[in-house]
């Protein structure tokens, strides 16, 4: 299949997946299984096929056009935690992830000659870095962390997005900003909960 | 049990991983420069006052468009120039395109230009969003065919943009669907192609490009037909973009760059060197030539003479001269001034920029450069004309440095 298609579908599906989403935020009750892959196949064909009215693209190749390919990481945890119902990303991930991209952006950008998204071209030493990475999430017991790097490393030696740089089969932007705004969401949950408990002792 | 088969999957792709990376292809030395030879001797209507045809200057057709910049030139197999450059109603306008013509050198004339890839094919072809496109970089793969490198944008000025490359099996007169080359970890942004790609042993190509958005930098992509496959950083900070590369030797080379230094900083060339074939390299010191932050052009000559073309002012890019280096002092010197409008006031002065040059025979020079963003010029020294300027080069009385009067 063309590589173009296999990306198209991908931001069609987590398009899809994001506005499902973001419906169930906005629902009142917890949505069927059966109902959210619906949805998501729905809005993933609204966003996948040319739909016209003076648009050269479909909607997922604006979005593309903008955001580049994502990551596979960013892919997986996204996808499955909207239709898997799984335990949340460990905040341990998140930090590493959040310490990583501090590092590795501004480096990559431009600060000083050692540019370390060079290494991810091929570097042994980079790779081992990433397979002990994995090793240390099977061992802390996140065994999704396990599938989804594994997955990630099979999909950049197949060559599975234009890029052939290992770096962006693991980390992206997006992933590194949802790392950085973990804390905001567990401070939320707990302001939930709290007004919640609350809820449960006001007097009726 | 669950944890067990994860594991065992990644020690599957951790043998994957490996096996690919030892298929990767090892860095090779570059290939010492030897332009294209074509198959006749440029034969260019003789000037009959000299024995030694002075330069001729042509101009590229014009398509209508308002806005014309960034032209590049590849020779062609059968002795023909073919030339890029993009046009529209304004630079980074959605109507700019990237047109070409051929040059035939029996007739000194240009042939009806086409256009290689507007902003729908673009968008189309790499099924993205593209707002505009911008320099065309033509090369020479080792199979014999032709790939355009061109940058695009889908956000924001030039410092979102990313290269693509279209290839053709036909010297251009057609292109294959356009492919994206990954080269920056933040969505891919701001990678741009201004300088000729060298050649590696392998016959991959080595491709000079930088960065101009947080950073202001040279990097050097090994490409491997539609993909990038390693870079280095050749310079860092926020001083020094659109590298061009002198191949020294099979491990040494020169980059020089347009530099883009803040206000109190020294207005010169920024060099950086490479002693490892481009896997590393460091930056040097200023080449004392006064730079406007405006692109230069160059090339080695088959005698070792090296030849520049560039903006020889510390301010604005009214004056565009070409200058000549033996290739052993390191000492360049001017020898022909091509536009200079330092006489007019400032309002009425034109700009000439962006030159790019080639040889056809190693021997003699095809340049083109920005007529006041509104034409494109061509101009070609021959073989005969550089000798002789190569020559005067050596002569005891011009040894003198020739004074760079800045702007």
């Amino acid at each position: 299949m063309n590589m173009q298609i296999i990306a198209l579908i991908e931001m069609s599906a987590t398009c899809a997946v994001v506005i499902t989403w973001l419906l169930q935020k906005t629902a009142s009750q917890e949505f069927p299984w059966m109902l959210k892959v619906l949805l998501t196949v729905l809005i993933g064909n609204l966003f996948y096929w040319p739909l016209g009215f003076g648009m050269e693209l479909p909607l997922a190749a604006y979005v593309r056009g903008v955001t580049g390919d994502l990551s596979i990481v960013t892919l997986l945890l996204l996808w499955t935690s909207l239709l898997l119902a799984a335990k949340p990303t460990p905040i341990l991930f998140k930090f590493v992830i959040v310490l990583l991209a501090l590092c590795f952006y501004p480096l990559a950008l431009g600060l000083g000659m050692i540019d370390p998204y060079a290494w991810g071209y091929g570097s042994i030493a980079f790779f081992i870095g990433v397979l002990t990475f994995a090793l240390v999430c099977g061992l802390l017991n996140w065994v999704k962390g396990v599938w989804i790097i594994a997955i990630a490393i099979i999909a950049w030696a197949a060559h599975w997005h234009e890029s052939a740089n290992l770096w962006d089969y693991l980390l992206d932007p997006f992933l590194a900003i949802w790392a950085l705004l973990a804390p905001l969401g567990i401070l939320n949950r707990r302001r939930k909960e709290k007004a919640r408990s609350g809820y449960l002792f006001r007097p009726g | 049990m669950n944890r067990v088969i994860a594991l065992c999957f990644l020690l599957l792709a951790a043998v994957i991983g490996f096996l690919h990376i030892d298929s990767l292809p090892v860095w090779v030395p570059f290939v010492i420069s030897s332009p294209t030879a074509a198959e006749e001797q440029l034969e260019l209507v003789p000037n009959t006052k000299s024995k030694i045809p002075d330069p001729i200057g042509t101009w590229l057709p014009e398509t209508g468009a308002a806005s014309v910049h960034a032209a590049s030139l590849i020779a062609l197999k059968d002795g023909g120039i073919r030339a890029f450059w993009f046009a529209g109603s304004r630079e980074g306008a959605a109507d700019v395109v990237i047109n070409s013509t051929v040059f035939d050198p029996k007739s000194s004339s240009w042939s009806a230009p086409t256009v290689v890839m507007d902003r729908v094919s673009a968008e189309k072809g790499l099924s993205r969003y593209i707002a505009k496109l911008g320099n065309p970089v033509p090369a020479r793969m080792a199979d014999g065919r032709l790939q355009l490198f061109f940058v695009t944008v889908s956000i924001g000025g030039w410092a979102g943009s990313s290269i693509s490359s279209v290839i053709s099996a036909d010297e251009g007169s057609t292109w294959s669907q356009p492919q994206r080359l990954i080269t920056s970890p933040l969505i891919n942004l701001s990678t741009l192609v201004k300088s000729p790609p060298l050649s590696f042993a392998d016959g991959r190509l080595g491709l000079p490009a930088y960065h101009e958005w947080i950073g202001r930098f040279g990097e050097f992509l090994r490409v491997d037909a539609g993909q990038v496959i390693d870079k280095r950083r050749m310079s860092s900070g926020r001083s020094a973009i659109q590298p061009l590369v002198f191949v020294n030797s099979a491990q040494d080379a020169t980059a020089y760059f347009r530099q883009t230094r803040s206000a109190n900083q020294p207005k010169q060339v920024p060099v950086s060197q490479t002693h490892n074939a481009g896997q590393s390299w460091q930056p040097a010191e200023d080449l004392p030539i006064p730079n406007p932050n405006s692109a230069l052009a160059g090339l080695q000559l088959n005698n070792g003479a090296r030849i520049m073309v560039l903006n020889n002012i510390e301010t604005g890019r009214y004056r565009l001269v070409l200058m000549m280096s033996d290739g052993q002092s390191g000492k360049w010197q001017m020898i022909e001034v091509l536009e200079d409008d330092e006489a007019l006031p400032d309002e009425q002065r034109k700009e000439f920029s962006y030159p790019y040059l080639i040889s056809v025979d190693g021997n003699d020079a095809h340049l083109v450069y920005t007529w006041n963003r509104q034409k494109i010029r061509h101009r070609y020294f021959s073989g005969a004309w550089l000798k002789h300027a190569h020559s005067q080069l050596t002569t005891p009385e011009l040894e003198a440095p020739i004074p760079y009067s800045g702007g």
